[in-house]
């Protein structure tokens, strides 16, 4: 299949805040997400993960930018199917028990065949007749993932997946969306999680304050970030309660200027590593260094 | 496991299911005990108290038979706003985007929500007809059918307008303002307490009047409590209006609702 499941181009959406002054909150993204990829996409909060969502659904207009989804606009996609999502902030009905709830979508989509085998598939047989409101946040949660499987979609976009949800049942979630993915369906999951993406996704997109900052294979936004880190412990009598003695860390970074580093910070090898210096706040960290390193990292 | 393919040459799914959806909406509507008493029993109750045992001529039938229209047409009226106003509460859920993910369109959702809301107020007409034909309301028959008929279809104007309100002004107050402004709205379309005057050429311009007036025309032929006439027009234009201002109030209010804040 040659068309992308994902076409954004130079995505912009911008909000008024409450004191009448505009937000930025996707500035310029481009995104291109092939069939059967599984993409994580990943930020911290407000980074406008969730509105990017939005727009890729349909169910907010970019100020800028075009969308297509299987190469028609958002709204036609979903209308036929072919793109379903969990969303973050969509909801459900209290009143409404677990099976109401499906059978209520299911109509919707025409699709009342599917009843049973979401339900089995998300896991609610047992909780089928439980009202809504009476459910646990990680049920609500498989309720909604339920609901995303009824049109049988060749993509499934999740914002937030896991929340709320316990280490088994975060880990049957998964086992299932790789089920999925082995059968051919596209799934793009937003998420804070560093270590959901590390496992789960082919493919990391980094989104910081609106703006795409590393988009390539998980492994390699990881070593390219990561390992380049050099770490070593400092003497104990510079270590207090507060953090290292600023005098010391300066000596050592006068240190380490003719060497030619520059930057200094505290940080671990990993992934995380990475998240916190693309995502951070550009005044506190050497913006400088990050730009070639996003080369290194889709190369 | 379910099998899942991909097909690439699928453009449009199959054929929404409305009726399983509305029937669905419907029960849960249904379970609310506490909402259902106050939507179906109050106006029979008002009208034992303001229309029972009037039998003065009005028309081709009597007063209590006026009172008793009066009171079915308030009833549909509070069943489809307060039916439509639980569209509020399913906004603050979130459930707008939920469905905003399902082939429906906008206008469906309306559509479907109206329909659950005059499910309802032929629950509430009947039930007010049933308590005025027991207790001394007369008049023609045909009347009657046609009172009923004009009601009930007439409440759908008021399912919008609870959707209307419920969705422009969010929040939790919301169905409270909509039930609130409905006997402001009452009053004003000449349902409580006859006008004439000014507060009649007033209360002609008011979303309710039209409706109303509609709704007791089969028994007055036009007339009203205090000697002045309504040409049929007048009624026909005024629920027209409304009707349309309502749906497009609601429209850009299903619309917005969609969008994340």
């Amino acid at each position: 299949m040659n068309t992308p499941a994902i076409r954004a181009t130079g995505l912009r959406k911008t909000f008024r805040a409450g004191d009448g002054s505009t937000v930025v909150a996707v500035d310029d993204v481009d995104l291109t997400i092939a069939a059967g990829e599984i993409v994580a996409f990943l930020g911290p909060n407000g980074a406008g993960k969730t509105t990017t969502v939005d727009m890729l659904l349909g169910l907010t207009r970019p100020d800028a930018g075009t969308v297509e989804v299987y190469g028609v606009e958002p709204g036609a996609a979903v209308r036929a199917g072919r793109v379903s999502a969990v969303m973050q902030t969509g909801g459900l009905l209290p009143d409404f028990t677990v099976e109401e709830t499906v059978r209520a979508i299911a109509a919707t989509h025409g699709r009342s065949d599917r009843v049973a085998a979401v339900i089995e598939r998300a896991a609610l047989s047992e909780i089928a007749d439980r009202r809504v409101q009476a459910c646990s946040g990680g049920e609500q949660q498989r309720l909604k993932f339920a609901l995303a499987l009824v049109p049988d979609p060749d993509l499934v976009i999740l914002d937030e997946p896991t929340a709320g949800m316990d280490v088994a049942t975060r880990q049957h979630f998964w086992d299932t969306m790789r089920a999925d993915a082995a059968q051919g369906r596209t799934i793009v999951f937003a998420t804070h999680y560093l270590a959901e993406a590390d496992e789960f996704a082919e493919r990391t997109v980094l989104i910081a304050r609106g703006r795409i900052v590393a988009d390539g294979p998980t492994a390699d936004v990881r070593a390219s970030f990561g390992g380049r880190t050099v770490s070593f412990r400092p003497p104990d009598d510079v270590v207090r309660p507060d953090g290292l003695d600023p005098a010391w860390l300066a000596r050592v970074e006068q240190a380490l200027t003719p060497l030619g580093v520059t930057g200094v910070e505290v940080s671990s090898a990993s992934l995380e590593a990475a998240f916190l210096a693309l995502t951070g706040d550009a005044s506190l960290a050497d913006p400088a260094p990050t730009t070639p390193e996003l080369t290194g990292a889709t190369r | 496991m379910t099998a899942t393919t991909t097909a690439p040459t699928r453009t449009r799914g199959p054929r929404p299911a409305l009726g399983t959806y509305v029937a669905l909406d419907l029960r849960r509507q249904v379970r609310d005990r506490v909402g259902m008493f106050f939507i179906v029993a109050l106006p029979s109750f008002m009208y034992v108290v303001f229309g029972l045992g009037s039998d003065d001529r009005v028309g081709s039938g009597n007063v209590a038979m006026y009172v008793m229209t009066s009171m079915a047409t308030y009833a549909a009226v509070t069943a489809t706003t307060t039916v439509a106003g639980t569209a509020t509460v399913e906004q603050t859920m979130g459930w707008g985007r939920q469905l905003a993910l399902t082939p429906l369109r906008p206008l469906t959702i309306v559509g479907m929500k109206a329909a659950v809301a005059m499910a309802v107020a032929a629950v509430a007409v009947t039930l007010v007809f049933a308590v005025g034909a027991v207790t001394g309301a007369s008049g023609a028959a045909s009347d009657w059918v046609l009172s009923a008929l004009v009601i009930w279809i007439g409440s759908a104007m008021f399912a919008i307008y609870g959707l209307a309100i419920c969705l422009v002004f969010r929040g939790p107050n919301t169905p409270g303002i909509a039930s609130g402004l409905i006997v402001v709205m009452a009053f004003l379309g000449n349902l409580f307490t006859p006008m004439d005057g000014l507060m009649l050429d007033i209360g002609r311009l008011t979303p309710m009047y039209g409706f109303a007036a509609l709704a007791h025309y089969p028994q007055t032929d036009g007339w009203l409590p205090l000697g002045d006439h309504d040409p049929l027009w007048l009624p026909v234009a005024n629920v027209l209006a409304w009707t349309v201002i309502f749906s497009l109030l609601a429209l850009w209010g299903v619309r917005r609702s969609r969008a994340r804040t």
